[in-house]
């Protein structure tokens, strides 16, 4: 059976679109009917742009001329509301009084309008990125799920075929977390590879950018749109671009696969943990080699985490916060904002330090191999409202349990893709992460397509 | 001799001006994240430079996108 045209990824899109078999007006229409009919069950989108159609309308002409700006030419998508636009409105999620952002481009926003996306709306964001709900918005997979946080819009979004992929941020886990919950792809590139210009900031040296879309070659087309130098970044790094797409397809026999067993393994909900193990079997099974190790130092990331996460933030939010703003955020982000008064600069200062010796923990252990694969999250989509899952035979705070696999890539700002390598019990999906060296996304994404290629896990899609 | 009184170690040394209760719902929440922040307190980390580093160069460097 075929899929329908919201349905399919950008790889299947785009060669229509450039052979002018398919019409960016159509598809464009087929997303925003999609969005009439479901998107009142997922709340996904807080906006549309109001010219989505224009804009297909003028990417159709500028393809007929022959004037293809590459592949995401004609491609709808959506973008997070912590990216600023020139042509929508950005709320960060929040809803205070007072609180207003300019309209311009994100850097990134740019760079996909250069490439001739079509961008059909701003999804909904967890309030300022410092959250993992993203209420209202729900999981498609099961709506009285969370979609998970901070970019649940973005992934509930794709999960749903509402757009063809969304841009996400990711702090401490914010795309690839909610890539898991939803079933989809999320990758976070290498903290300098893709420009933060103009997203809403939530902790600078944490803060990342990045793509969720529904398939691995999906996510190398945006990567070649998002990637590069940009000066206005202060983190932004000139480092050379591959052609992420060719690299997908080469074998990885050969290739070491490690297995970070402490940490990452010590704490997962059963189906969890049986899926990572038969996805890292899957990957042996085609020639990599599996290397177990352990990090002892990544007991001290979650107060790392923490403190640089709370300090940052809370700097951002100082002039909100003496000004008495902070009383209309949510109560759970107003809280978070209001403790980071309590950490310390000696805090700060020993959290960075504990950074430094994490980066250099896992320089050594990528001399060693080549890629680091594991579950994204312990547990899958919990339950609207609730605050606690059940991971063996006791209950765990969602919020301490959500980012425990996530983070350690945040703090070492290394690049980190989840994909979807399965279902739990209850129908919710489950995500398998895999990280690799510094600006070595092509790796991590070839390792990653090697097991999408060899699963149906992006052939299923969410009933609603 | 008049003894001048301490400052308040919340409001005037870390600048939180906030109502007893709502303080107190702060600091419970913080409790558990004390917890993990207490390890780091306890590390020894004396000979490690912390992740955090300027650049002089960098305000010469900005161009336009």
């Amino acid at each position: 059976m075929s899929r329908p045209l919201w349905g399919e990824p950008i790889e299947t899109l785009e060669p229509r679109l450039r052979a002018k078999a398919l019409s960016p007006v159509d598809l464009t229409r087929a997303c925003l009917d999609r969005i009439a009919a479901v998107d009142g069950r997922l709340l996904s989108f807080i906006c549309l742009a109001p010219d989505a159609l224009e804009q297909a309308r003028r990417a159709e002409a500028e393809i007929a001329r022959g004037d293809w700006k590459g592949p995401l030419h004609g491609i709808p998508l959506g973008i997070k509301d912590n990216y600023l636009t020139a042509d929508m409105p950005t709320t960060a999620g929040t809803a205070a009084p007072g609180i207003a952002f300019p309209r311009r481009d994100a850097a990134a926003v740019a760079r996909l309008r250069r490439a001739g996306a079509v961008l059909i709306g701003k999804t909904r964001t967890h309030e300022f990125a410092w959250g993992n709900v993203t209420p209202p918005v729900r999981n498609p997979w099961a709506l009285d799920r969370v979609p998970s946080g901070s970019s649940g819009g973005s992934g509930a979004a794709v999960a749903a075929g509402l757009c063809a992929a969304a841009m996400g941020s990711d702090t401490g886990g914010s795309i690839r977390m909610p890539a898991a919950a939803c079933g989809v792809v999320g990758l976070k590139a290498t903290f300098g590879r893709v420009s933060r210009d103009g997203i809403v900031p939530h902790s600078w040296s944490l803060d990342h950018a990045g793509p969720l879309t529904r398939t691995v070659g999906d996510a190398a087309l945006m990567m070649a749109a998002l990637a590069g130098y940009d000066p206005t970044d202060p983190a932004s790094r000139d480092e050379p671009v591959p052609d992420y797409a060719a690299a997908l397809d080469r074998p990885i026999a050969g290739l070491r696969l490690g297995v970070c067993r402490n940490h990452f393994f010590e704490d997962n909900q059963e189906d969890v943990e049986r899926a990572a193990e038969a996805a890292i079997r899957d990957l042996a099974g085609q020639g990599a080699t599996v290397v177990d190790f352990t990090i002892p130092n990544l007991a001290y990331g979650l107060a790392a985490i923490f403190a640089i996460e709370l300090a940052s933030s809370t700097a951002y939010h100082d002039v909100s916060l003496r000004a008495g703003r902070v009383r209309d955020y949510t109560p759970d982000v107003r809280q978070l904002v209001e403790i980071g008064r309590f950490v310390t600069g000696p805090d700060y200062l020993k959290a960075e330090q504990v950074r430094a010796v994490l980066m250099e923990d896992f320089r050594r252990a990528l001399d060693r191999v080549d890629v680091i694969v594991g579950p994204t999250t312990p547990i899958t989509a919990w339950k609207v409202g609730e605050w606690t899952a059940r991971i063996g035979d006791r209950d765990e705070s969602v919020l301490a349990a959500s980012w425990r696999f996530t983070f350690p890539y945040n703090l070492t700002g290394l690049p980190a893709i989840s994909i979807p390598c399965g279902f739990d019990r209850e129908g919710l999906p489950i995500g398998l992460q895999i990280a690799g060296r510094p600006f070595d996304e092509a790796t991590v994404l070839r390792v990653a397509h090697a097991y999408e290629r060899t699963h149906e896990w992006k052939e299923r899609a969410p009933a609603l | 001799m008049s003894e001048t009184p301490l400052p308040d170690p919340v409001r005037d040394v870390l600048g939180i001006d906030l109502p007893p209760e709502r303080l107190a719902e702060n600091l419970a929440a913080f409790a558990r994240i004390l917890e993990e922040i207490e390890k780091l307190r306890a590390l020894d980390l004396t000979d490690i430079h912390p992740s955090v580093v300027f650049d002089p160069t960098a305000p010469y460097r900005r161009e336009a996108r």
